[in-house]
């Protein structure tokens, strides 16, 4: 385990391919301000694929214990056990509601916000974010309170879906009701982000260095102030957002210097972006699964591609764009090849699935202190359906969650009823959150 | 009659003579509402959801102003009244008195500017902004995260927001451009990287030319190695070879190719070369120019050693400390900082005034003087506390941050009687040269805007005649033109490469270079805008000239060429915009309809219903061609709606495969390019088509101007700004549509001149239209 001050710097994480089993030692407590003694934290993710699923081949026939998994779910089935379905979860907030055309727009602005996006390109305005409100809360005790990940770009130029925003398409987290945080797409940048330039500097470099930061940061704090004083509103607005991030970054900074050390995660910073988009996959996924072992933050959000995206998939042999295919009006060849695209991609979580439980953490694994979500906003692509969204949980979050089951709820139980209960476990006690009516209960049934 | 009994009577007659002419809504609009229009948009019928008793009273033309424009949208373009009905003969009368209406209205409404809110610097502008500041070569586009898009641009400052992420690389820009600026931090001792053709880094480009990419991780000198194998006969004359960093050709030299007369079992030479360059990630060539002797080998001879003499490797070692000195140092460093405090203040408050792109105050010098301070306590030199200076302004919000001052920032007067202002001659300042360059302004501009004289009479359109001469105005061919003819986006397309073997990063390349190079030749000769729907003129180079199947065009750089037949001729026979507008395997007459009408005519329409069916992909091209099936479009009433406009255009194009290949074969099938106009008229090739199309300039010139207003301004358009568009679409007509006078008038403009403070209590930032527009688009 990495840690800060409790273990000497050399003892590091071996290897990325490898699956060492590295004890959680008590002397590793300290490091963990909020967990209970001796107790690993709990993390969450959400790992988002757009344009829906297949549901023919994603809802197993049954409820209860889960045995065989359907055609898309297959990866998964060394892991039943530690996976956990859910059925008729809904994002009412998604639908149209008088709005017409844009679903895509509304379904990925909606899935992390619980809010019904206002319609327009240039006026964008979402809710906070379910995984920011768990991040301001608790993020305070890590170095990063969450990471935003994507695999996709936004597309350069042109117009999203139906008079909305792109930025409701290429974002699923929302820090404010104005502004998202775009995620982080190149593998460099993130490798540079989690765990520094790679310039080796001396530990008295490294305090200057920090030290200038933020002095720096101190001196545009107040150029701020000062420029906001004669603005209206709006300009105002713009100018807090940016000293929002500001104090974010001044936090990481500090956080930085109270770790003192650099943390070497034995693995050659990428290059770029991998062509291949398993190896892309693969490489992000390896990057969050060391900075959650290291405890650098606990709340992820990962936008595979973005909703609406009309992405191919040359690696399995599909030249046409995801979402003309999902319009397939039911016609055979081309439901295969949905199905195909989204096998695909489950096979990668599953992958990653894999690495988390081979990681042991305490007396368990880092899967078994996860909530790892994977979901759409969707659920038949087709017809643009916003109810019994695909959704499953990988992972138990610290004994909480009892998995090996799909449990299917009653028609219409809104989604943010799973938010809520999240929220929940990772200490954030919230009355409402959207269009919640109440926590999801029977996901901890024994 | 007496005198003045006559003249009344006269005076009388002649007033009856002109009431009795003058249009009104009743004598005009009403009769044509009763014969042609009502007969289908009743209360019962209600075609296309229109009920035109709605629109039946004098007073809707202002209270249902949206609805009056979609009429006059759909008049004016001949799709009503639709094919079948008779056109009215004072059709023309109601067009005229709808439009003077429409300005009257406005005319007597007080003008409002709009505003436009706090901008930060986009990714270019912070690239170019670097550059003119500190001459420092900096790439934010391989740095930054992607700008969101607004109205299709990325420069809209409601938009644009600066997340915690975005911050960390600030801050990190800001250290490492500081540094590279100084220079004054050491080098570390220099490495060698190798890039040879038998590992996957080097892609060979051509028989005669490999390409690498390559991170530069400091500015220094290199020394850059080239392996050759390979020899050819005896009387082979010496080739010259190039070097290119990103497109740009470094230098030149030439090669021996004959045997050395030396024995090897291997023949190998090297070359090298000697370059000062610059940090970042570059994709670098070399090949030899010019080079005939490959056209006489076969493919397996190309990479014999024997029988060629080729390249296979690169090899760059270095940082090694350069004997010029840094552009960026000769530009900061105006004074020896060493020579004491004077100096290092001359050089932070030049630096401050022209980072902030204003007059600066003592104290906000002092602010920044003190990080000199900081670093000199830690035992650091001079420089390199100017060096911690400069990373500081780079990431204050005043240089980040476009912002304008209000008087009035909350307006204290509700009900519309707001207070209009004019921007500051400064902010112009600033405003014109992110327009016009995405950068800062130059001396010369900023200090006429300080000297207060930057509007007075003549000066500024000097200004504007300076700033487009000048070459940084290529920015609008990158960044105005780049986004409104969505060419972005020919970095992230992927034609299938069964169906378009042809593509690949050259052809894309060279693509992109046309329309950009067609677009900077409209703007910088002043051609008319005509010339972008039909043209008799392009620019190409040797491969896209193959490509197009246009002879007699050699070599890598693009020139202009007369077009000798009418298969291509202005933007929409351009490979780029044709590749762009199509899907992966097969182009979509749909995309490219939807294309020409959002960003030519400015007529999107809204979008399709979701469960349109799909198209069967198997069978375009074998058993029924794209066209063929695309007829159930027009056959299903709801579809006909819109699609029989815009399908229609995308026929017109079906001449240029899914990149932009002309062909006459669809797979089995003869290309069928005939279409009829929604107003009756006919065309059956795309040379045919482009001209149906220039009788809609007027709307294309509308278009533009929409266009151009809102690239400029960095914010959409709203009700308030029709007149502006009214005013500058009918000037511009006046004259026949020089392509600049649309950039010298939306200069000297009222939104582009003034803004007013927010109008509270409705929490409308200024020119946004509140709620879904009627203007929807369609998905992909």
């Amino acid at each position: 385990m990495i840690t800060r001050k409790a273990l000497p710097r050399r003892t590091f994480l071996r290897g990325m391919g490898t699956a060492v089993a590295l004890p959680f030692l008590d002397a590793m407590a300290p490091a963990f301000a909020s967990a209970a003694p001796g107790k690993p934290p709990v993390r969450m993710a959400f790992v988002y694929v757009p344009n829906g699923i297949d549901m023919r081949n994603w809802n197993p026939g049954y409820e209860g214990k889960l045995t065989e998994l359907p055609r898309i779910l297959k990866p998964l089935e060394p892991y039943k056990d530690d996976i956990l379905l859910l059925g008729n979860l809904t994002h009412n907030t998604g639908r149209a509601l008088l709005d017409g055309a844009g679903d895509h727009g509304r379904c990925c602005g909606s899935y992390m916000t619980g809010i019904q996006v206002k319609k327009s390109t240039t006026d964008i305005k979402a809710g906070v974010s379910m995984d920011q409100i768990v991040a301001r809360q608790i993020g305070g005790q890590t170095r990063f309170p969450s990471l935003e990940l994507g695999l996709e770009d936004a597309r350069q130029s042109g117009d999203c879906d139906s008079g909305y925003s792109c930025a409701y398409t290429n974002n699923l987290a929302w820090r404010s009701e104005t502004q998202p945080l775009p995620p982080i797409l190149d593998p460099r940048a993130l490798f540079e982000h989690l765990f520094g330039n790679g310039v080796v500097l001396s530990p008295e470099a490294r305090v200057r260095q920090a030290r200038y930061r933020r002095s720096i940061l101190d001196f545009v704090t107040e150029d701020t102030h000062k420029l906001e004083s004669g603005l209206g509103p709006t300009d105002k607005r713009k100018l807090e957002e940016y000293l929002g991030s500001i104090r974010e970054v001044e936090r990481q900074i500090e956080k930085a210097e109270k770790d003192n050390q650099q943390i070497d995660p034995h693995m050659e910073k990428p290059y770029g972006v991998p062509a291949d988009f398993a190896e892309h996959f693969k490489l992000m996924t390896d990057m969050i699964t060391i900075a959650f072992q290291a405890d650098l933050t606990r709340v992820l959000t990962f936008l595979v591609t973005h909703e609406g995206t009309s992405r191919a998939y040359r690696e399995i042999g599909i030249s046409d764009g995801h979402h003309p295919l999902t319009h397939h009006r039911n016609q055979p060849d081309l439901m295969e090849k949905v199905a195909q695209i989204n096998c695909y991609h489950l096979k990668q979580f599953a992958a990653w699935v894999e690495k988390l439980k081979a990681t042991k953490e305490g007396d368990g694994s880092l899967l078994d202190n996860s909530m790892i979500v994977y979901g759409a906003g969707l659920s038949d692509g087709n017809r643009h359906l916003h109810e019994d969204l695909p959704t499953l949980i990988a992972g138990r979050g610290g004994n909480y969650i009892k998995t090996g089951r799909r449990v299917v709820y009653r028609k219409e139980t809104p989604m943010c009823n799973l938010f809520l209960t999240m929220m929940d476990r990772m200490g954030v006690h919230m009355e409402n959150f959207g269009d919640a009516t109440g926590k999801l209960v029977g996901l901890d049934l024994a | 009659m007496a005198l003045g009994q006559r003249l009344l009577l006269t005076l009388s007659l002649t007033t009856l003579l002109f009431a009795a002419d003058a249009p009104t809504f009743e004598k005009t609009v009403q009769p044509v509402l009763n014969s042609t229009c009502s007969p289908c948009h009743n209360d019962q019928l209600a075609s296309g959801g229109l009920n035109i008793a709605a629109f039946a009273k004098p007073g809707s033309i202002v209270e249902s102003r949206e609805g009056w424009e979609r009429i006059l949208e759909k008049l004016r373009a001949g799709e009503m009244p639709p094919k079948g009905i008779p056109r009215p003969p004072q059709l023309d009368a109601v067009i005229q008195y709808l439009q003077g209406e429409f300005d009257k209205a406005d005319r007597n409404v007080k003008p409002d500017p709009g505003r436009v809110t706090a901008r930060r610097l986009n990714r270019s502008e912070y690239s170019n902004t670097i550059r003119d500041l500190l001459a420092v070569d900096f790439h934010a586009e391989k740095s930054f995260p992607t700008d969101d898009l607004g109205n299709g641009f990325d420069n809209i400052g409601d938009i644009l927001t600066v997340s915690p992420v975005l911050m960390e690389k600030y801050m990190a820009a800001a250290e490492s451009i500081a540094a590279r600026a100084i220079g004054a931090d050491p080098l570390p001792k220099p490495i060698e990287v190798q890039y040879h053709a038998k590992d996957k880094r080097i892609r060979r480009v051509d028989a005669s030319t490999i390409e690498a990419s390559h991170r530069i991780d400091f500015d220094g000198e290199y020394l850059i190695r080239f392996g050759l194998p390979g020899e050819r006969a005896a009387d082979a004359k010496p080739v010259v070879m190039g070097f290119w960093m990103d497109g740009k050709l470094l230098q030149s030299m030439p090669v021996e190719t004959k045997p050395s007369g030396l024995v090897y079992f291997n023949p190998y030479s090297e070359e090298q070369m000697r370059l000062v360059l610059p940090e970042g990630d570059h994709v670098f060539r070399a090949g030899f120019i010019d080079d005939p002797f490959v056209k006489g080998l076969t493919p397996k001879e190309l990479y014999d050693n024997k029988k060629n003499k080729f390249f296979d490797s690169i090899t760059f070692v270095g940082p090694y400390p350069s004997k010029v000195e840094k552009a960026s140092r000769k530009k900061i460093l105006i004074c020896d900082p060493n020579s004491g405090a004077a100096c290092v203040d001359k050089i932070l408050s030049t630096l401050a005034h022209r980072a902030y792109r204003r007059p600066v105050t003592r104290a906000e010098v002092a602010s920044v003087t003190k990080f000199v301070a900081m670093a000199k306590a830690d035992g650091q030199s001079t420089e390199q506390g100017i060096q911690l200076a400069i990373q500081a302004m780079l990431v204050s919000p005043n240089f980040l941050f476009r912002i304008e001052h209000d008087p009035f920032p909350t307006d204290p007067a509700p009900n519309g009687q707001f207070k209009v202002h004019k921007i500051s001659d400064v902010e112009l300042a600033s405003r014109l040269s992110y327009f016009l360059w995405s950068s800062m302004p130059d001396d010369e501009l900023s200090g006429l805007a300080e000297a207060g004289k930057l509007r007075a009479p003549g000066v500024l359109d000097a200004q504007v005649k300076r700033l487009l001469a000048d070459p940084r105005s290529s920015a609008l061919a990158d960044n105005f033109a780049g986004q409104w003819l969505e060419l972005r986006n020919l970095d992230v397309v992927k034609p299938d490469p069964q169906k378009f073997p042809e593509w690949g990063p050259d052809l894309r390349d060279a693509m992109k270079a046309e329309t950009r190079v067609f677009f900077d030749y409209v703007l910088r000769e002043n051609r008319p805008l005509a010339d972008f729907l039909d043209a008799r003129y392009t620019f190409l180079n040797e491969r896209l000239a193959k490509f197009y199947g246009i002879p007699d065009v050699k070599g890598a750089d693009f020139r202009r060429v007369e077009l000798s037949t009418d298969q291509r001729g202005g933007l929409l026979s351009q490979a780029g915009v044709l590749t762009v507008s199509s899907y992966p395997t097969r182009t979509s007459v749909v995309i490219r309809g939807k294309y020409i009408l959002q960003n030519i005519l400015g007529a999107p329409v809204p979008p399709p219903p979701a469960d349109v069916p799909l198209l069967d992909e198997e069978a375009v091209g074998t058993s029924a061609s794209l066209r063929q099936q695309m007829e159930t479009h027009r056959n299903n009433a709801v579809c006909a709606s819109c699609h029989s406009k815009m399908d229609v255009l995308g026929f017109g194009l079906e001449n240029y495969d899914g990149i932009g290949k002309w062909r006459t074969m669809d797979g089995k099938f003869p290309v069928d390019a005939s279409g009829t106009m929604p107003n009756g008229k006919t065309f059956s090739t795309p040379a045919e088509m482009r001209a149906a199309l220039t009788d809609r300039l007027p709307d294309f010139a509308r278009c533009m101007v929409e266009k151009m207003l809102t690239y400029s301004l960095g914010r959409g358009l709203g009700p308030n700004d029709r007149r502006t568009v009214e005013e500058i679409t009918r000037n511009w007509a006046a004259s026949g549509y020089p392509f600049q006078s649309l950039l010298y008038q939306v200069v000297g403009s009222l939104p582009f001149q003034s803004r007013r403070g927010e109008l509270t209590g409705n929490g409308n930032a200024g020119g946004l239209a509140a709620g879904p527009t009627t203007k929807e688009v369609a998905p992909r």
